[in-house]
């Protein structure tokens, strides 16, 4: 059914849509603004001269509660190694390597980006309290303001708190929205680009009939639903170019295969086309490794850190200097426990490892560090709530107000964010 | 885009749209008068459509017009007679209904047996989840009792239980037989069945409260979600409410057995809201059940109700008289739904909300099967129709009793009228439109069998086909739009051998799942 997706349906839009992009660029450019890509369009009479640019922020899902102790691996606590007689990522195999913190070598693609002052990992953090729940646990941290009435996820709100209504601001790649989407502003979800499109409208529909056919039929509709129509149909041209755009990797990028590298190289398209998209929401799964999480030889954990490193160090690369307006947030819903079980696994815990990457992060280790106890049910404990961390993201990047994208909270600084 | 600059991109898409339509050798109307000149719908009527006032209950009441259906409802003497004979759905012989639960046989395993399953990797809780939302889909599309369905649908959701695969789905599948046994019965009873059902009582940590740590999740949900609403109740009532459900206990991870522990009950005064009692036995449930009928007979649980009930089956805002009736109603008649139902369909709001309110994900999937007139076969593969289906509504944006909160998947319609949503549906039905996907276990009429005259005109055929789809006549912009997806005029001659039938059909049938009379129910 993929020929049915096919973009090219979609020349007639793609033309008016870089059209009216650069009318817009025009616009923006006159009233004195100076943007960079992904927020030139978005950016307007907010931005008095001087305010940092808006850009993009890409938040990655590691589903299925990662263990962040084998991802940035505290080698200097000498429980680390003691409560896990055979899943320990050795000392001597550590990358990045301080006194006190390492990277899980399988890291390693993107020892260029932490050289380079571009990657940072806070350790230690999560919800204020315990949920061990994956599903409970996901909906708090999306939802982001637990105990509160709002019922809206915090990128929701985030994307909420401006003027601008076009569904693609914040995109979701992959099957379903996550929680931290949820709410009254508008937001695409695709599975991939080339679904962004109307169905039908392709090259065997010699005459353009399906496209018009559809505004036969709900452009003198007076209703809301005839309303989302249109914008839908002007989602889709305002998308075009994304969807025109060449799927070749730039700067000899070599995507590792897998979901999570498809899905970025796509939003490396994305950024590339600037058609306004600020906020991108990537899941990656199955981090839930309750068995076989394995060694630095083999096993689920080296799996899935390769696709990881692998992938974000490719969409840096392709990316090339744009890098400097993307940051990419990866978390989890929860950590693991510190010991190891009996099934060369980790239980579900507590506390965790966020990754941050590209614009604006002050590399390096971050977070308080609260010691590990060995005891079969001890957790990470959390000295960094997540959204201390969320809350610098979103402020250096997009100036957001805090108490509207995290309602009733009060960050603590942790310094993660250059300018914070 | 900014909302300062929408209207430049709009006025050049149009400017565009004019041109290219110029191109293509097609004069532009702008005008609807101008499209009635040129494209005047032509009556084909084979079949008798129900009266417009009859197919707007029909079609709110249930998930999608039929031609047997309409048949039914003719059967029984028009609309208001027909749902006056759903209301009692045990009078109902619904054998096609009855037999989908047999289709996914592990549905009828008891908790132990499905935690067994889960644990010893045979097969994950979420897979029988997949199957619990495919059986939850089949019955909307085949069974007989359309209205229980429909407020099945209303009550499963509003007293939200995720068919996500956590712990709770041991007993998820019986939690929605309990509601929909009482979908069209008494709020109060329904109330009590459900949140003392393990599935609940797990899902909102119920199960492991105890009188030295009362969990508040259940507790403060009861209030919020499931009765009086927020803004109606403090914080002390919240702790009462977790007290007073202390007790309501299940055997997590061994037995999954549920049980009433006196021993895990917090005694002693509780207070919530205008509800006193003073809780001195051990054994907690009489207080519980004083304390969900109070509830259930609380004003702003009645307001709330019937809020929701008018957003669901009215429109987005209904005015705060219909409302006012309609609470007025369930206190009246002790928190029956059924009396409440039928003022509601009798209230001159429901009669002038035709097409105001928008199929759901699932909705959309069931109403094309229906009246696409799809055969769906027992499901033999992972690829058979009754299998996939649900990935079709989950491309949509949500498969039945998937939304991930406890509140419930929203009812109104922007949520439903997401680019992503409107998208995919027009994916979803040119797919079945053309009946490519899925192909296993399942039939799809011939597109011959949409033609019942061959040299019938095409203006003819569109009228056929609006009223077999659409169970109304066709419209001018209809035909125009008809004419324009497969590039014929109306007074073409369609024979079976057309290229029409050929090669098109799947054009002409999604141009009519496309229109606004489609997306609405």
């Amino acid at each position: 059914m993929d020929h049915e997706n096919q973009p090219g349906c979609c020349a007639e839009f793609s033309a008016v849509a870089r059209t009216s992009r650069r009318a817009f660029l025009g616009g923006a450019l006159a009233a004195g603004v100076a943007t960079t890509i992904g927020s030139a369009v978005i950016q307007t009479a907010a931005a008095a001269a001087g305010t940092p640019a808006r850009g993009v922020v890409v938040v990655l899902s590691m589903r299925g509660a990662a263990d962040g102790l084998s991802l940035v691996v505290p080698h200097g606590d000498p429980v680390y190694a003691l409560a896990r007689p055979r899943l320990a990522v050795p000392s001597d195999r550590l990358v990045a390597k301080d006194g006190f913190f390492g990277l899980h070598p399988a890291l390693s693609p993107l020892l260029p980006l932490w050289n380079a002052g571009r990657m940072a990992a806070v350790h230690a953090t999560g919800l204020p309290v315990r949920n061990r729940s994956h599903f409970s646990a996901m909906e708090e941290l999306e939802d982001a303001s637990p105990g509160s009435t709002t019922r809206s996820g915090w990128l929701n709100r985030l994307i909420g708190s401006d003027a601008i209504a076009s569904p693609l601001q914040a995109l979701q790649m992959g099957g379903t929205a996550p929680a931290a989407l949820y709410g009254s502003a508008p937001f695409l979800t695709t599975r991939s680009i080339s679904e962004v499109g109307i169905a039908g409208a392709d090259k065997w529909d010699t005459y353009g009939g399906r496209n018009r056919s559809l505004h036969t039929m709900w452009d003198k509709r007076q209703t809301r639903l005839a309303g989302s129509m249109r914008a839908a149909f002007g989602a889709v041209a305002d998308f075009a170019p994304v969807v025109a755009s060449p799927s070749t990797p730039a700067n000899g990028a070599a995507y590792p295969s897998g979901d999570l590298a498809k899905a970025l190289s796509e939003v490396a398209r994305i950024v590339r086309s600037d058609v306004g998209v600020e906020v991108v929401t990537v899941d990656h799964g199955d981090w839930d490794m309750h068995a076989d999480l394995g060694t630095t030889e083999w096993g689920a954990m080296k799996r899935n850190a390769e696709q990881l490193s692998g992938a974000l160090a490719a969409f840096f690369t392709d990316l090339g200097a744009l890098g400097d307006t993307v940051t990419v947030v990866c978390l989890s819903e929860f950590g693991r426990r510190v010991a190891e079980n009996a099934n060369w696994g980790l239980d579900h815990g507590y506390g965790n490892a966020m990754l941050l990457l590209g614009a604006g992060v002050r590399g390096g280790y971050h977070g308080t560090w609260p010691g590990l106890t060995n005891d079969p049910d001890a957790d990470l404990l959390v000295t960094t709530d997540y959204r201390s961390v969320l809350a610098e993201v979103v402020s250096s990047r997009f100036g957001a107000s805090i108490p509207t994208v995290f309602p009733g909270f009060s960050p603590t600084r942790v310094g993660v964010m250059l300018g914070q | 885009m900014s909302s300062r600059t929408t209207g430049s991109t709009t006025a050049t898409r149009r400017g565009l749209l004019a041109g290219s339509a110029a191109a293509a050798g097609i004069v532009a109307t702008s005008s609807p008068a101008a499209a009635g000149r040129r494209y005047r719908p032509r009556t084909y009527a084979k079949r008798t459509l129900l009266s417009g006032r009859d197919r707007h209950l029909v079609s709110r009441f249930s998930y999608g017009v039929t031609p047997d259906l309409a048949a039914e409802v003719r059967k029984k003497g028009g609309a208001r007679a027909w749902f006056a004979w759903q209301l009692t759905p045990g009078k109902i012989n619904d054998k096609a209904g009855d037999r989908t639960q047999a289709w996914w046989p592990e549905l009828a395993q008891g908790p132990l047996t499905l935690w067994q399953n889960h644990a010893g990797g045979i097969r994950g809780g979420w897979l029988v989840m997949e199957d619990y939302q495919r059986w939850v889909m089949a019955r909307r599309m085949q069974s007989r009792r359309q209205v229980l369905e429909t407020m099945a649908q209303f009550w499963e959701n509003h007293l939200n239980v995720p068919t996500n695969g956590e712990q709770w789905f041991l007993y998820r599948k019986t939690y929605g037989d309990v509601i929909r046994r009482h979908a069209l019965g008494r709020f109060d009873e329904l109330l009590h069945a459900a949140i003392t059902h393990p599935a609940m009582l797990i899902y909102l940590d119920n199960a492991t409260s105890s009188a030295a740590h009362p969990n508040e999740n259940l507790g403060r949900e009861l209030l919020e979600l499931h009765t009086v609403g927020r803004g109606s109740f403090t914080e002390s009532d919240v702790k009462d409410s977790a007290r007073i459900l202390t007790g309501w206990y299940v055997d997590m991870w061994k037995s999954w057995k549920a049980s009433y522990r006196p021993d895990l009950h917090a005694t002693g005064r509780v207070q919530v809201k205008g509800f006193t009692a003073a809780n001195k036995s051990a054994d907690g449930r009489a207080v519980t059940a004083d304390y969900l009928r109070y509830l259930a007979h609380h004003p702003d649980t009645a307001r709330r109700l019937a809020q929701k009930l008018a957003v669901k089956f009215v429109g987005d805002d209904p005015s705060p008289a219909l409302v006012r009736r309609l609470a007025k109603v369930y206190l009246h008649h002790d928190t029956a739904i059924k009396p409440v139902l039928e003022a509601l369909v009798d209230s001159r709001e429901f009669r002038r909300s035709v097409g105001d309110k928008l199929r759901d994900p699932a909705e959309d999937v069931v109403a094309t099967y229906r009246v696409l007139r799809v055969r769906l076969g027992r499901p033999r593969g992972t690829d058979s129709a009754a299998n996939t289906m649900l990935w079709q509504a989950a491309t949509i944006g949500a498969m039945p009793f998937s939304w991930p909160r406890p509140d419930g998947t929203p009812l109104d319609n922007a949520t439903w009228s997401s680019t992503s949503r409107l998208l995919a549906s027009l994916r979803t039905h040119y797919q079945m439109a053309g009946g490519w996907w899925p192909t296993q276990d399942v039939g799809y009429r011939p597109p011959k069998a949409w033609v019942p005259k061959s040299g019938m005109r095409f203006d003819q055929l569109v009228d056929h086909l609006s009223r077999e789809l659409l169970h109304q006549p066709s419209t001018s912009v209809l035909l125009k739009a008809c004419c324009e997806a497969t590039n014929l005029r109306p007074g073409e001659k369609i024979t079976h051998d057309h290229p029409l039938v050929r090669w098109s059909m799947a054009r002409l049938l999604t141009t009519l799942l496309d229109s606004p009379e489609f997306f609405a129910r």
